[in-house]
């Protein structure tokens, strides 16, 4: 009986603690997200003190993620509504952007691959951008082709906005940063 | 057996004379049987549980330190050759993997460094575009970033070292001058200098391209 019990203990434990740990930095871990509005940002995964979690995520994969002097790398899954990004959506990003050097925005899959479309546009950069008379952003994301700035949308499935901002004073405030500075996504209309 | 014998076994206490017959234990009920597994299974629960937050603690701190897929094993060998070589896309020749969740606007390139044969020293040609330069440890961490808006007369240039060899050089300065050099210490031997360039526009790619190549990297001494 106790050698059935040492063996529940040990299965229990090793199982548990690995199947858990597996779980935690599968994915980019919870501990360490600073969420702004529909943003997420992980600051301090570019800086000398990156927690356990992240390092273990990083370590994981090929990974350099961008330093906290360099800039920063900000990740939406879910329109401002709240429901998740979809290629069956069209989605309006406009607003602000932080003040930076440079900044890109682009469409990923979850693990942040681009994805393989018809149309070689994958991200803009801020020089790459037709704003209007205001000054103002303004970037439609969907599957069809729309006027203006279009970022193309696979045809289905989830995906992520990727906006990654380099030489930023935000870097270093990520977490007290408002929404407002940020760029809004709005769901436009769903097939 | 006799009983002057030493290593005769000890009367049953019932064989003793003047000792009265213990009672027979009673049979255990139902619900306490039932109560003692339950108190059991709740025990080895928890031995279990704690066990498991102390496999998943060391596992999460062991990652890092036991990982051979990371960048800084994957990319350890580039810049060899005295200046910064560009991270090779998938399915490139020379077997390399890509990197992960890279920004497919900046173009990066990458010096691996190995202190124990001394400092190295970086030196980078600034130009228009957008130029970041970060140190990565071996096992995971930023430990230093710089961007070309910290350049001197259009060029950035500092040492990396151990903190031995800091101690050192600094042991080596001039009495009463303050040396110049900027010196970064790395907590690790080994590591990576990762050069940044934002190509703003498709057109930019080129120049970034040879602004991230013309990062030179060689031996400080």
């Amino acid at each position: 009986m106790r050698i059935l019990d040492l063996a529940t203990i040990l299965g229990l434990g090793a199982g548990l603690g690995l199947v858990s740990a597996h779980w935690a930095v599968a994915g980019r871990p919870v501990v360490g997200k600073v969420e702004v509005g529909s943003w997420m940002a992980w600051p301090g995964s570019g800086s000398r003190d990156v927690d356990p979690y992240m390092r273990a995520y990083l370590a994981r994969g090929v990974h350099l993620p961008i330093g906290a002097g360099e800039g920063l790398e900000l990740i939406a899954e879910r329109s401002d509504d709240g429901a998740p990004l979809e290629g069956r959506c069209r989605y309006r990003v406009s607003g602000t952007i932080p003040p930076s050097r440079g900044w890109t925005l682009g469409v990923t899959d979850g693990a942040g691959r681009p994805f393989h479309l018809p149309l070689e546009r994958v991200s803009f950069t801020d020089s790459e951008i037709v704003r209007g008379e205001d000054g103002g952003l303004s970037i439609t994301a969907a599957a069809a082709a729309q006027a203006g700035n279009w970022l193309p949308l696979p045809a289905g499935g989830r995906f992520q906005l990727r906006l990654r901002l380099y030489d930023t004073p935000v870097s270093s405030q990520t977490g007290e940063t408002r929404a407002a500075n940020l760029p809004r996504i709005t769901r436009i209309d769903c097939r | 057996m006799s009983a002057l014998d030493p290593t005769a076994a000890p009367l049953p206490d019932e064989a003793r004379p003047g000792k009265a017959p213990r009672p027979a234990p009673a049979p255990r009920s139902w619900p306490e049987r039932l109560r003692s597994a339950a108190m059991r299974l709740a025990l080895t629960t928890l031995a279990g549980l704690m066990l498991a937050a102390i496999v998943h603690i060391v596992t999460i701190l062991l990652i890092p330190v036991l990982s051979q897929r990371d960048a800084a094993h994957a990319y350890r060998n580039l810049g060899s050759e005295g200046h910064a070589e560009i991270v090779p896309p998938a399915g490139n020749a020379s077997g390399l993997p890509p990197l992960q969740e890279a920004d497919p606007n900046a173009v990066t390139a990458i010096c691996g460094y190995d202190l124990s044969a001394g400092p190295m020293r970086v030196v980078a040609h600034i130009g228009t575009l957008p130029l970041g330069l970060t140190l990565h440890r071996q096992g995971g961490g930023v430990i230093y970033a710089i961007t070309d808006r910290a350049a001197i007369r259009g060029v950035l240039e500092f040492l990396v070292m151990t903190e031995a060899q800091y101690d050192e050089r600094v042991a080596n300065d001039e009495e009463g001058e303050t040396s110049r050099e900027l010196r970064v210490v790395s907590d690790t031997a080994q590591g990576l200098i990762v050069a940044r360039v934002l190509a703003k526009r498709p057109s930019d790619r080129a120049d970034a391209e040879a602004l991230a190549t013309g990062i030179q990297c060689g031996m400080a001494n």
